[in-house]
């Protein structure tokens, strides 16, 4: 029983996609609790979304798909942003124009690039195929991102709890959201092959949702949500590993739904 | 495991806030106690930008340590002339000043409670963490909230909400959540407070606390608070009606008197 455990851990590329794994999933789950706290599960899909016209774009004019993810994502942001600051559009249609466009734009390119390369890992994610360079994005931006929300920590929650408040401090709000915004497509950029760009939106929604239910401050929702997304992570890689028929991808963000129905159901309806 | 999780996260912050500079939100402010706390001049305002008038050339006074009540019928701009007030809504045309300075954002000496206030629907946050945001004001950006622990004890037990600091702030009645607000707003330092229909639908007992409480600041806080009911007037040493546009004083206090309830 515990051979089956262990045995993968001996293979090079199950390690790597472990340490992936680990690294995104608390990444995702920390920025997801502002995601689900805000309200902003949308937005979020958007990001992720839009990923997909970015990296087939940067392929096929020569240059690192990390770096056309990661212009394709702000470009959404920014694009959603400065539709909902005009009248008679709202945010949510905003977003869900650029939602809409950006991935059509995406499927546009897919097309004219099919004939070279095959992008069911881009849509649908590759863990098992993390390569070392893949390895240093996630850890350099989790760093990255852990750091810019732990130092922001009373401002983003302050922003995200009573924003006219924060406005009377001069704490910024406005200034907050959008660096949540630019995290939020930071972490999307390089969790891309984990559960793929169609997916990634699962990793800051699902295991934050649990946290929500379980965790009584901020923090305690991040600590929950880490728990979920490490062993949703860990359980899916598992399962993927086992079930040949079962695609990584779907498998971890199968895994991580488990806890947050488990935590859903056994709460109190009210 | 909880005190490994305190000293993870103790070290962490630690290390991160000593890499990081400290800058506050905005300039540090004196305490202004004395003389006129707010003074306007000609001053108009709208409701939102492009919008019609809400009020037009308003003069009036109000010394520190006075309690001003703001009355008039729905939509006769007593919100937004808190707004103004606050720095949440631009001047429109004249002068007005509070604390010594043009409203803007940013006052610690400043505290406005909106009529309905926007709080994020089922946010994680324990009682105690909303008042402990009163004294972000005398943090300021990348810097973890390590001061300021007896002020917050202090406030909550002088609006009765001890016994409720651990709770979560969803799970309040709006009475208890009122007085967090101005518990919040008592730990920022404010000496000027400006409260938009504070009493409406609070509950008798919660009413009697944030009465006493005002009662008992003295001189020590401006209170300028818009209301409609009649019955609400007595505990004011000056009161200032809205209608049709303009503002007129009707009682006048000379300064630092106080009646109380």
């Amino acid at each position: 029983m515990l051979e089956l455990l262990t045995q993968p851990l001996g293979e090079a590329f199950f390690q790597r996609a472990l340490v992936a794994v680990a690294l995104g999933g608390v990444m995702c789950a920390c920025l997801g609790a502002y995601v689900v706290l805000r309200r902003m599960a949308f937005v979020s899909t958007a990001l992720t979304h839009s990923i997909l016209p970015g990296i087939v774009g940067a392929l096929m004019l020569g240059f690192s798909p990390y770096l056309g993810a990661l212009a394709a994502a702000l470009l959404t942001a920014a694009g959603a942003a400065w539709l909902a600051a005009r009248k008679g559009t709202s945010e949510d249609s905003a977003i869900g124009v650029m939602l809409s466009v950006m991935f059509a734009l995406g499927i546009v390119l897919m097309q004219q690039a099919n004939s070279w390369r095959d992008f069911t890992g881009l849509l649908f994610g590759s863990i098992l195929s993390v390569s070392s360079t893949d390895l240093t994005v996630i850890g350099l931006t989790a760093a990255g991102v852990l750091f810019g929300l732990r130092s922001l920590h009373k401002e983003l929650e302050l922003a995200a709890f009573d924003e006219e408040y924060a406005q009377l401090l001069g704490a910024r709000p406005a200034l907050m959201r959008g660096i949540l915004l630019v995290l939020v497509a930071f972490g999307a950029v390089a969790c891309v092959r984990l559960v793929g760009a169609l997916l990634t939106t699962a990793l800051f929604v699902i295991p934050a949702a649990t946290g929500v239910l379980l965790g009584r401050t901020v923090p305690q929702v991040m600590a929950w949500a880490t728990g979920c997304a490490f062993l949703g992570g860990v359980g899916g890689l598992y399962l993927s590993y086992y079930a040949k028929a079962m695609p990584s991808g779907a498998g971890i963000v199968l895994c991580c739904s488990v806890p947050y129905f488990i935590a859903r159901l056994s709460q109190r309806p009210n | 495991m909880k005190g490994f999780f305190h000293s993870l996260r103790r070290l962490s912050s630690k290390g991160i806030f000593a890499l990081l500079p400290n800058v506050p939100y905005s300039p540090k402010e004196p305490s202004r106690c004395g003389g006129m706390a707010i003074r306007a001049n000609g001053l108009s305002a709208r409701a939102r930008a492009g919008g019609a008038w809400v009020f037009a050339d308003a003069t009036f006074e109000i010394p520190c340590g006075c309690r001003t009540a703001l009355v008039g019928p729905n939509g006769s701009g007593k919100s937004t002339l808190l707004r103004v007030l606050a720095g949440l809504l631009p001047l429109g045309e004249g002068s007005a000043e509070i604390g010594g300075e043009t409203p803007r954002l940013g006052r610690s000496r400043v505290a406005y409670l909106s009529q309905r206030p926007h709080l994020t629907e089922h946010f994680p946050l324990p009682l105690r963490r909303l008042v402990q945001m009163g004294t972000y004001a005398h943090h300021g950006w990348f810097e973890e909230c390590h001061h300021g622990d007896q002020a917050v004890d202090l406030a909550l037990a002088r609006l009765g909400l001890t016994e409720l600091a651990d709770r979560p702030v969803h799970s309040l009645s709006g009475g208890q959540l009122q007085r967090g607000l101005i518990a919040r707003a008592v730990v920022q330092g404010a000496e000027i407070l400006l409260l938009d229909e504070p009493f409406a639908a609070l509950d008798q007992g919660s009413r009697e606390i944030i009465e006493r409480f005002l009662a008992e600041q003295g001189p020590a806080l401006t209170v300028v608070m818009a209301t409609h009911d009649p019955a609400e007037l007595a505990p004011f040493d000056r009161i200032l009606e809205m209608r049709d546009g303009t503002i007129r004083t009707r009682h006048a206090c000379t300064g630092h008197t106080h009646r109380h309830a």
